[in-house]
C-alpha cells in the first residue's frame, strides 16, 4: 500500500479503497537539498480528512507547516509518499495536472486575499471557472450564486481596492468556492484582519462547514484554531499531536 | 474549441485593460511598430500610385504601340555611351519601310526640332507677346491622325496636300492653348516660330499628367505639331528621329519582330550583335518602371523591418518588466488552476494585442497620410498593405512576446505567491 511506484503507475486516474477520505496522505516526506545537508521539512506525515471535517493545522512558524499547506494544496509535490485528494493520486503529477486539481478540487482563500486588483469582485470569482472552461454565461451566473451566498451580491463590480479588508476576504472565499471545490484551504485567513472582522470571517466558515464544506485551516493562533473541530499540530516537520476538540 | 475561443475572448479583454492600465508605457512601447507600419503604408502606397500612374501613362500612347529611336528609351539610370550617341539616327525612310510591313497598320516619325540649326532653341512668340524657347516642336506626317497617341479636340490634322507643300501649319498642345491662347479659340490664330508664321488648325486634348497637375515646361501637353516639310525649313540638318509605330490588332509579337529584323537589315547590324537601335512597347516600358520600384520595394520592406524589429524589442523588453510586476498575479491565477499553457496564451496574447494596436495604430495614420500625399502625388493605398501591415504587427508580438510569456508560464506558484 505504501510503495510509492505502484501507485505512481496508476496515479490520478484510480480511485482510493477509503472513498469516505477527501484527503489521503501516507508517508509523506519532504526534503529540500541545502548544500551538502538535507533538510526534512516534512518526516513522515500521515493523516486523513473525510468529508465535511473542519481541521485547524497549528504549529510555530518553521514547523513545515506552510509546506504541508502548499502539499495539501498541490501546490508542490512530496519528495516521497502518497497523496489522495478526493480519489486523485497527485504525488507525482505534473504541473499541468495538479493545475487542473488545483482548479477542481482545492479552493485557496489567503491571508493576503490574493484577489487581482484590476479585477472587479465578480471577475475575481469567474476567474476559475475561465480557466476550468466554462462559458460566459454560465461563469457569471454561477460567479452570483458565489458572490451572494458570502453576502457581497450587491458589490460584485466593485474593484478589491474598493473594499473594506473584511469584503475582500469573502470575495476571496467566494472565489475559492466558486467551483466546489473538495476542500477549502485557509492560510491564517484571518491574518491580515482587525479582530472584529475576523470573528465575521470565522462565522463564515463555520456557516459554510455547516452547510457541509470540508475546511482545513492553517494557522499559527491558537484562538483560531480552537473553532476548527479537529486540530493537528506540527512540529519540526512531524504530527506532534492530532486530536478532535469538538 | 470552444475553450480556445472563451480563453481567447477573456485574454484579449485582460490584455486590453493592461494596455489601458498602462497607457503611457504602452504608448512608447508601440512607437516602434507604429513607425514601421507607416513606412509600409505611406510606401507601398507611393509606389502602387506611381505604378498606376506610369501603366496609364505609357498605355495612353497604345497597348499596340512600337516605340523606336536611336539611343535607349523609357528610365536611364546612366547617361547614354559613347556608342550609343555615336549611333546614326533613324530616318524617314526607315519610317516608311516599317510602315509597309504586313503587321504594321501605321508608322509615322517625329522629328524633334526644338534645337535649331545652331544647337539653340527655337523660340515660339505669340500675339499677347509671350515668348518661350521650351516647346517642344515635332515635324510629322498626315498619317498621325491614324494613331491614338494625341487626341484632337479642335480643328484637324494637317492634309498629305498640306505636308507636301510644306505649308506652316500646327497643331498644338493644352498647355501650348493655355500660354498664348488663354482667352481665345486658338484655331485660326497664328504662333511665330523660328520667325516664320504659323496657322494654327487643331487643338490636342489635355494629357493626363504623371505627377498632379502642373506639370511645367516639361508638361507634356506643351506640344507642337508640324508637316515634316515645314519643320526642315526651320531646321535642315534635323535628324533627331523618333519612330511610332502601330501595329495590328493581335499582330504586336510578330510586328516586334518584323520591325526588328527590318531595322537590323537596314541598319547594318551583324548576325550576333546588339541592336544599335532601341525598341520598346507600352508592356516592355512598365517591365522597366516595375523593375525598378522592385528595388524601392525591397528597401521599404527592409526599412520597415528595421522599424518592426526596434519596436519587437521593445514589445520583449516592456513584456519582460511586466512578467516581473505580475509575479503574484501569475501565482494567483496558478493557484486557482491556470496551466502553463494558460499563463502563455494570456502573456502572449498580451504581446500581441499590444503590437497588433501599435499596427492599427500605424495603419490609420499611414492612411490619412497618403491621403495628403495624394493632393501632390498619385498615391493610393494597395489592399495587401495595410494587411501585411497587421499581420506583420501582430507577428512581432508573437514572436517577440514568446519569451517573455514562456518565462511567465514556467514561474513556480509557491515563489510566485510569495513575491511582493
Amino acid at each position: 500500500m505504501n510503495d510509492v511506484n505502484g501507485a505512481a503507475s496508476s496515479n490520478g486516474t484510480a480511485k482510493t479503497a477509503s472513498a469516505d477520505s477527501i484527503i489521503s496522505m501516507r508517508n509523506i516526506w519532504k526534503t529540500y537539498q541545502m548544500g551538502t545537508e538535507e533538510l526534512h521539512a516534512l518526516q513522515d506525515v500521515s493523516f486523513e480528512v473525510k468529508k465535511n471535517e473542519y481541521v485547524a493545522i497549528i504549529g510555530p512558524s518553521g514547523s513545515g507547516k506552510s509546506t504541508l499547506m502548499n502539499l495539501i494544496g498541490c501546490l508542490d509535490s512530496p519528495t516521497k509518499g502518497e497523496y489522495w485528494i478526493n480519489g486523485n493520486q497527485v504525488a507525482e503529477m505534473s504541473d499541468d495536472e495538479l493545475a487542473h486539481i488545483r482548479n477542481k478540487e482545492v479552493g485557496f482563500v489567503f491571508q493576503t486575499f490574493n484577489l487581482l486588483s484590476r479585477a472587479t469582485a465578480l471577475h475575481n470569482v469567474e476567474l476559475p471557472l475561465i480557466y476550468a472552461g466554462l462559458r460566459a454565461a454560465e461563469r457569471h451566473e454561477k460567479a452570483m450564486a458565489s458572490l451572494t451566498a458570502v453576502e457581497l451580491g450587491d458589490r460584485v463590480t466593485h474593484r478589491p481596492n474598493e473594499l473594506s479588508g473584511g469584503q475582500r476576504q469573502r470575495v476571496a472565499i467566494a472565489r475559492a468556492l466558486v467551483n466546489h471545490p473538495s476542500i477549502l484551504l485557509a492560510d491564517e485567513p484571518t491574518g491580515a484582519l482587525d479582530s472584529k472582522t475576523s470573528i465575521e470571517i470565522m462565522h463564515l466558515f463555520e456557516k459554510l462547514h455547516a452547510e457541509g464544506n470540508t475546511i482545513i485551516l492553517v494557522t499559527h493562533e491558537p484562538d483560531i484554531a480552537e473553532r476548527a473541530h479537529r486540530v493537528i499540530t506540527i512540529r519540526d516537520g512531524r504530527i506532534e499531536s492530532d486530536e478532535k476538540i469538538k | 474549441m470552444r475553450f480556445i475561443s472563451t480563453a481567447f475572448y477573456e485574454n484579449f479583454k485582460m490584455a486590453l485593460d493592461t494596455l489601458r492600465g498602462n497607457k503611457l508605457r504602452s504608448f512608447l512601447t508601440i512607437i516602434g511598430v507604429v513607425v514601421g507600419v507607416i513606412t509600409v503604408m505611406l510606401i507601398s502606397s507611393i509606389i502602387s500610385g506611381i505604378s498606376v500612374a506610369v501603366s496609364k501613362e505609357v498605355e495612353s500612347f497604345g497597348t499596340r504601340s512600337i516605340f523606336l529611336y536611336k539611343m535607349d528609351i523609357g528610365i536611364r539610370t546612366t547617361a547614354p555611351t559613347r556608342e550609343e550617341r555615336m549611333r546614326k539616327p533613324l530616318t524617314l525612310d526607315d519610317a516608311e519601310a516599317i510602315g509597309g510591313l504586313s503587321t504594321i497598320e501605321v508608322a509615322v516619325p517625329f522629328l524633334d526640332i526644338s534645337n535649331n540649326f545652331f544647337g539653340q532653341k527655337i523660340n515660339v512668340t505669340g500675339k499677347n507677346g509671350k515668348t518661350s524657347s521650351s516647346v517642344q516642336l515635332n515635324g510629322t506626317l498626315p498619317q498621325m491622325a491614324e494613331t491614338t497617341t494625341e487626341v484632337l479636340i479642335d480643328g484637324r490634322w494637317f492634309s498629305a496636300g498640306e505636308n507636301e507643300a510644306k505649308t506652316n501649319v500646327i497643331v498644338i498642345g493644352d498647355f501650348v492653348r493655355e500660354a498664348y491662347f488663354p482667352f481665345e479659340n486658338p484655331i485660326g490664330q497664328t504662333l511665330e516660330i523660328g520667325g516664320q508664321e504659323f496657322r494654327v488648325i487643331g487643338l490636342l486634348q489635355k494629357r493626363e499628367q504623371l505627377f498632379g497637375g502642373g506639370g511645367g515646361n516639361n508638361d507634356q501637353s506643351n506640344i507642337v505639331y508640324m508637316p515634316m516639310g515645314a519643320a526642315l525649313k526651320l531646321k535642315p540638318n534635323a535628324d533627331d528621329l523618333f519612330i511610332l509605330a502601330v501595329a495590328r490588332e493581335g499582330y504586336l509579337e510578330q510586328a516586334k519582330d518584323q520591325v526588328q529584323d527590318l531595322l537590323r537589315q537596314r541598319r547594318n547590324v551583324k548576325f550576333g550583335d546588339k541592336n544599335n537601335f532601341a525598341m520598346e512597347t507600352a508592356a516592355s516600358l512598365i517591365d522597366q518602371f516595375q523593375a525598378i520600384t522592385g528595388g524601392v520595394f525591397l528597401a521599404m520592406v527592409i526599412i520597415s523591418s528595421v522599424g518592426l524589429m526596434i519596436g519587437g524589442i521593445g514589445v520583449m523588453n516592456i513584456m519582460l518588466v511586466s512578467v516581473t510586476e505580475r509575479t503574484r498575479e501569475i501565482g494567483i491565477r496558478k493557484a486557482i488552476g491556470a496551466k502553463q499553457r494558460d499563463i502563455l496564451t494570456q502573456f502572449l496574447i498580451e504581446a500581441a494585442t499590444l503590437t497588433g494596436f501599435g499596427g492599427i495604430v500605424g495603419l490609420l495614420i499611414g492612411w490619412g497620410l497618403s491621403f495628403l500625399v495624394q493632393l501632390v502625388f498619385p498615391s493610393y493605398v494597395p489592399l495587401w498593405a495595410p494587411i501585411a501591415g497587421f499581420v506583420a504587427s501582430v507577428g512581432i508580438g508573437l514572436i517577440f512576446g514568446l519569451f517573455p510569456a514562456w518565462k511567465a508560464a514556467r514561474l513556480d506558484p509557491i515563489e510566485s505567491l510569495r513575491y511582493e
